[in-house]
């Protein structure tokens, strides 16, 4: 077992755009560790487990293993085992025989092949479907398979490419839990690659966020979503996503306001030490809340916020309530960095998760109130969180 | 209400449910189907048939239209060396076909699944070719071979023949490694293959229909073929079963029951080949076409 260190780790392609793939990419994944990259698609997730397996070679920097720099090591030299999104179970052989195939490969005796092999299956609950053949198999069965195939050869490290992605949503659940449970059991540095943030969150140690090849953040996944470091990742980690909107910062007779519209929040004195927020009165910042901070009760009267009803999702246990807020409409919108039309919508919509109890009617006016100890401030230029990196 | 009911269910004895027109029009067009093609098989195995029947008779059998005898038979065997040449198709057509699998292995793997550059410039080159005939290229070739003393055993004609089944070949195993997922040859590299590995022990065993595919084609082209076997195989002691039929037709008999006799020799190993193969062949020739 062993840890695993990118360092500067570059990724561009050969004949495309130029673009790095993954750019200058340092994370360091401890021996144990269940370290899960997340991102949308073509953040350069996939690209930087692939560089660890040597699927793609590194074009900058250095991936190491174990301490040893595998750069220029063939990749059944590595010492890794990895589970791909679509299992890549070879069909023409029985359970057993794909999960014994890579030993079979280094010659290792038939005896210690078929007891590594009982071991696994018994761990993932194989034992009973060890003679047959993929195709014979269901999906969340073939996913153990794979996992089996990864367990056997007691690697240095696993490298999973979004495992889960082809499995309905309840055996997505089911298999979440199992694969933490395997990886705590063998404790194996593990890399994890999913676009799904529920994934990221319930499986990692730590979660690193990509975003365009960049890593955003790398952190627990409390702290991810507790303090992000940039709008990104606020907007990236948590379902439904972290509100972001536009607000003027005032100093009133000394209590710090944030205006946005005609309404305005008591901001506590407190981020004003935390974020540097004197810096920023009487200039714009993105305003970000939980859609859990706001409340349908416990109202008070200095941080209320006006919205119409948009759209009321029920789920049963609460709601979901997709607001505009009222008279927005002197926000400058074309303050802000990004300008694509769909980001400047987002910009005066909110979500706010409500009780199931709450009085929510689409097309009404609604008066919440907004739990102001998790706010969060944000660069509006370039997005990153005004929060002090030592607080 | 309820006793009426079931003493008159019981009464009736039950009719069979009318079929509505849509079900008489499908009914109706199996028939005709099944007709037509019955026809056509008739047609199809209609020579094979006589050719049997034929060959069991002497030629005055065969005048007069009845009686059966093994004379046609025994004059083929005196006529012709058959099993030493049948021996020659066989060897021909084995080292052949090996050559044609092993290199459209290789190249469909390297096509389908390896990049460099201008590989599509060379798969189209190299596909292209199987739109040249035989009978444009057939006398540089046989020029060629001549010159490299190759046209005194068989292996001119295996190299013709693997030259011309190759481009079909690399197509069939390019189409179909095509549709295999990258990440089972990823998985194979991880798992400690390399590439000749993956090709061998994950890639080929996977690839049986195309190779039935490739090797039911080539063997019913290169089993039949007159041509190539009359040209670059010089020495009569190797020519193939075609060659000597063709011989026994052009005057060593002139009895029509030896000659069918002779036919069916030669046409049999291919029938029997292709129905062997036949269940691989429709997966070879129809993959793709589930997507």
């Amino acid at each position: 077992m062993a840890d695993v260190v990118f360092e500067r780790v570059s990724k561009i392609y050969p004949g495309g755009s130029g673009v790095p793939a993954v750019n200058d990419l340092s994370l360091s994944v401890a021996d144990g560790e269940f370290m899960v990259l997340v991102g949308p698609s073509g953040c350069g997730k996939t690209t930087a487990l692939r560089m660890v397996a040597g699927l793609e070679e590194i074009t900058d920097g250095t991936i190491a293993i174990g301490g040893t720099v595998m750069n220029n090591v063939l990749p059944k030299d590595r010492d890794i085992a990895m589970v791909f999104q679509n299992y890549a179970l070879y069909p023409q052989m029985s359970v057993a025989q794909n999960m014994g195939f890579a030993l079979k490969i280094r010659g290792v005796a038939k005896s210690e092949i078929a007891q590594r092999v009982q071991e696994a299956a018994r761990i993932l609950r194989l034992e009973e479907y060890l003679d047959r053949r993929p195709k014979a198999l269901s999906g969340g069965q073939r996913q153990r398979v794979a996992m089996g195939r990864a367990i056997v050869r007691e690697p240095q490290a696993f490298l999973m490419d979004e495992p889960l992605s082809n499995l309905d949503a309840q055996l997505r659940v089911e298999m979440r839990t199992e694969i933490a449970r395997i990886q705590r059991l063998l404790g194996v540095a593990t890399v994890y690659v999913t676009h799904d943030q529920t994934e990221a969150m319930t499986m990692g140690d730590r979660v690193a966020v990509l975003r365009g090849g960049l890593l955003q953040q790398v952190d627990t996944p409390q702290d991810l979503y507790d303090f992000p470091a940039n709008e990104f990742v606020a907007g990236f980690i948590g379902s439904p996503p972290m509100n972001l909107i536009i607000a003027n910062l005032d100093d009133d007779q000394g209590v710090l306001r944030a205006r946005f519209g005609d309404q305005s929040l008591l901001v506590p004195e407190r981020y004003r030490q935390t974020h540097g927020l004197a810096q920023w009165i009487g200039r714009q910042v993105v305003l970000g809340f939980r859609p859990e901070d706001l409340m349908a009760d416990s109202i008070n009267s200095e941080d209320l916020i006006k919205a119409r009803v948009d759209l009321r999702e029920a789920l049963g246990s609460e709601i979901l309530a997709y607001l505009a807020i009222t008279s927005n409409t002197d926000v400058v919108l074309d303050a802000l960095p990004a300008t694509d039309a769909e980001t400047v919508r987002k910009r005066s919509r909110v979500v706010a998760r409500l009780s199931a109890r709450a009085d929510v009617v689409e097309g009404g006016l609604i008066t919440l109130s907004l739990k102001t100890d998790n706010l969060h401030f944000f660069d509006p230029a370039g997005g990153t969180s005004l929060r002090a990196p030592t607080s | 209400m309820s006793t009426t009911l079931i003493t008159r269910s019981m009464s009736v004895a039950p009719s069979r449910p009318k079929l509505t027109p849509r079900q008489v029009r499908r009914r109706v067009g199996r028939g005709v189907l099944l007709f037509v093609m019955i026809l056509v098989a008739g047609v199809m195995l209609y020579p094979f048939v006589v050719m049997l029947v034929t060959s069991f008779k002497t030629e005055s059998q065969y005048l007069i239209g009845h009686g059966s005898s093994l004379q046609s038979w025994k004059d083929l065997n005196q006529t012709l060396p058959i099993g030493q040449e049948l021996l020659n198709s066989t060897i021909i057509c084995s080292a052949s076909i090996f050559i044609v699998l092993v290199v459209g292995g290789c190249a469909g793997f390297a096509f389908a699944k390896l990049q460099f550059r201008g590989s599509n410039f060379v798969f189209l080159t190299v596909v292209s070719a199987m739109m040249v005939p035989l009978q444009a290229i057939l006398m540089p070739e046989f020029v060629n071979m001549a010159k490299l003393g190759f046209t005194t055993s068989y292996f001119g004609a295996v190299i013709v023949y693997a030259a011309l089944g190759t481009p079909f070949s690399i197509f069939l195993f390019t189409t179909y490694f095509r549709r295999i997922p990258d990440e089972l040859i990823e998985a194979g590299i991880v798992d400690g293959l390399g590439y000749t590995g993956v090709l061998t022990r994950l890639i080929m065993p996977m690839a049986l229909p195309a190779i039935a595919t490739v090797t039911v084609l080539q063997f019913i082209q290169i089993w039949d073929d007159l041509l190539v076997g009359l040209l670059f195989l010089q020495n009569p002691s190797q020519r193939p079963i075609t060659v000597g039929l063709a011989a026994l037709a052009a005057g060593r008999t002139t009895s029509i029951p030896e000659l069918l006799a002779g036919s069916l020799v030669s046409a049999l190993p291919a029938m029997l080949v292709y129905l062997g193969f036949q269940r691989f062949l429709i997966q070879g020739l129809t993959m793709g076409i589930d997507r």
